[in-house]
């Protein structure tokens, strides 16, 4: 009972880390970036590279976030800059950017499936039951995550102007707000909470070049019925994480891989705002 | 000007002719293998045995003077990938013969291209047994090799009496452990859980709780070769569970590169790196020797690669020729004495052979804890 609990909780950690970024994206620029696996897996293999250098693992996280943050500065100014006024190309546009992430990162470190060291192993006593401490240590870094955007958001000017164009861009840019930049930031920041979600997920599992896809479907479906707010996002991972895990242990885990995808359409259908209030 | 055209021609038909007055044309062995997906943990190691066992035939003058090619092809571990990598060779490179370590589903996928492109196919992977056709034949372990030892070993030795059994979602997984649970309920075990995820399952979260809950004295994996082996045993560990872990399809190199979380998972092999027969040391020397550095840890899934090429060789020169049906013919009755001792496909397509059961270690090595000499593969394929 206790560890179909903490499952739950873990699942719900893991999926709030690798969604919160495609939300941010989704809630400033209204394009959901399905280049957003290709970030998860620049993190994981800047987890594996780390693992290659010989350095401490728990650096692979600042060094992910790093990587994924240039990358997303770079991506903004040359593919995604031009097409805002395009949103379905954007689509496009950043869908065939994910295929070619996973082909460069092919080239440079091949097609099979690779290790990352895990930066902390065994396991620690819970309420009578014992448990994996890396998967707790996820909860603690997606609870730093969410906590991290929070404080952005509501306390710093920078967060202040991003809410701004997340509510009317138009009468933001009217009172001189150069949304350009917050955009710019803010698809930057994206890629870097992927590439850092890729970082944290990797050490229990393994590394490969589509290694984002299936992270990519679970994504998207729990920032349809999201919106745009982190709150709601936060409701949809226990909800849709819960049933997951529910399923995976008491049906099958084959279903259990269906979950999210089936409960986020029917959710859909039958209240089309999802989790958000509005 | 003519008579320099003349020249310019006569050069290039001399230019033409010259390799074909000292070699005959090769033959071509097709090797389809998951360089990505599950197997690519392993695949490299196979290629490796294929390419010392080519060197060393083609040194001695190829077969029946035909150097031997390798033509390799990513079949991604899968059924899909094996479909277009099987018509590739048989279609357009032309192979004369199949010879590879793949997954159940990527054989099943491909056996319907050979069956139409008639060429023999020795599959040299370890796997659920009872796979026949025609052209194929297998020289690795099946589960009436594999189980006994391990199921054995926990129930006498650890007094085992409940048993969970965990694999991939697919034809190997699925075979291997009904082979297991029947063993186990023969002798007087219980199975208490019986698991399966999907092939290219990463999180096994929600299997991993039900071994918690159901407590059992040991564990039976049977997942695809390579890296869901690599993240079940890496979970298992981390959740801090204790049963003895018997594993049915961990390789020798795949347990290396697991490193300490390996560490106490019996397996049965039929060739292990601390084999001490002087065939065992020689092919080692030679892997040695021609990949240094590079040397993947030789295994169970890639040593017989090497062997089968050998076999096929014999078969040939038996044969007196590659015609298929001849070579299927011969495949049955010739023997190579290599790493793995004596082998022979001489019982219903299948090879009895000498069998390990082992221990790894906390360096990555496998410590071998008994020896079985000259297993039956049992009943395969009597109809053959």
């Amino acid at each position: 009972m206790t560890a179909t609990l903490l499952d739950i909780v873990t699942s719900a950690a893991i999926l709030y880390a690798v969604a919160a970024g495609l939300l941010i994206v989704f809630g400033v620029m209204k394009i959901i970036n399905f280049a957003h696996g290709g970030f998860l897996t620049i993190g994981g293999y800047s987890a594996l590279a780390v693992t290659k250098l010989g350095w401490n693992p728990w650096w692979s996280l600042a060094f992910a976030t790093g990587i994924g943050f240039v990358c997303g500065m770079i991506i903004e100014r040359l593919v995604v800059k031009p097409l805002y006024a395009r949103p379905l190309d954007a689509i496009l546009a950043t869908w065939g950017l994910g295929i070619i992430i996973g082909q460069v990162i092919t080239l440079g470190f091949g097609r099979e499936v690779q290790f990352v060291q895990s930066p902390m192993s065994g396991a620690v006593d819970l309420a009578g039951a014992s448990y994996s401490s890396y998967r707790l240590a996820l909860v603690l870094a997606a609870a730093v995550v969410g906590i991290g955007i929070a404080a952005l958001l509501q306390r710093t000017r920078l967060g202040l102007v991003t809410r701004a164009v997340i509510m009317n861009e138009d009468l933001a840019r009217g009172l001189g707000i150069h949304s350009g930049l917050v955009r710019f930031f803010t698809f930057s920041l994206g890629a870097a909470l992927a590439s850092l979600a890729g970082a944290l997920i990797t050490p229990l599992s393994s590394v490969d070049p589509n290694m984002g896809v299936p992270w990519l479907v679970n994504a998207f479906m729990l920032v349809l019925v999201s919106g745009v707010s982190f709150l709601s996002l936060l409701v949809a991972t226990v909800v849709f994480g819960g049933a997951q895990v529910l399923v995976s242990t008491f049906v099958s885990p084959v279903l259990g891989g269906l979950t999210i995808v089936v409960l986020a359409a029917v959710l859909l259908r039958i209240r089309p705002q999802g989790f958000s209030r509005e | 000007m003519l008579r320099r055209v003349r020249l310019c021609l006569s050069a290039i038909a001399l230019a033409l002719a010259t390799p074909a007055a000292f070699a005959a044309d090769p033959v071509k062995i097709g090797i389809p293998v998951g360089l990505s997906g599950a197997n690519s943990v392993v695949a490299p190691s196979v290629v490796q045995s294929a390419e010392l066992a080519a060197e060393e035939i083609n040194a001695k003058g190829g077969i029946l003077g035909r150097p031997i090619v390798l033509e390799v092809a990513d079949d991604g571990s899968g059924a899909a990938g094996a479909q277009k990598a099987f018509d590739a060779l048989l279609f357009q490179k032309k192979v004369d013969v199949l010879i590879s370590m793949e997954t159940s589903a990527a054989r099943n996928a491909g056996l319907p291209i050979v069956t139409r492109g008639k060429k023999p196919y020795i599959y040299t992977s370890l796997y659920e047994g009872r796979s026949c056709n025609k052209y194929l034949y297998c020289n690795a372990p099946v589960p009436e090799q594999m189980v006994a030892p391990i199921v054995d070993h926990f129930m006498k030795k650890f007094g085992a009496k409940t048993f969970f059994l965990v694999g991939s979602d697919y034809a190997f997984g699925r075979g291997m452990l009904k082979f297991t649970r029947e063993y186990i309920e023969k002798h007087g075990g219980k199975v208490v859980g019986d698991e399966y995820a999907p092939m290219d399952a990463t999180d096994w979260t929600a299997i991993i709780s039900k071994m918690r809950s159901a407590a059992p004295d040991a564990i039976v994996m049977s997942t695809a070769g390579g890296a869901p082996n690599v993240t079940l045993t890496k979970q298992y560990k981390a959740a801090g569970l204790k049963a003895h872990i018997g594993n049915l399809s961990v390789d020798e190199g795949t347990a290396k590169s697991m490193g300490a979380d390996a560490e106490g998972t019996f397996i049965t092999a039929s060739y292990l790196t601390t084999l001490d027969s002087p065939k065992a040391k020689e092919f080692m020397a030679a892997m040695q020797k021609k990949f240094g550095g590079n040397l993947k840890t030789p295994n169970d899934l890639s040593v017989p690669e090497y062997d089968a090429i050998y076999l096929y060789k014999a078969a040939v020169e038996k044969a007196g020729s590659f015609d298929t049906d001849a070579v299927v013919k011969a495949l049955a009755e010739v023997s190579f004495d290599g790493p793995r001792g004596k082998v022979s496909m001489n019982k219903q397509r299948h090879a009895p052979l000498n069998m390990y059961l082992g221990q790894v270690q906390k360096d990555g090595s496998v410590k071998v804890i008994e020896t079985f000499d000259n297993v039956d593969p049992g009943d395969q394929c009597p109809k053959l």
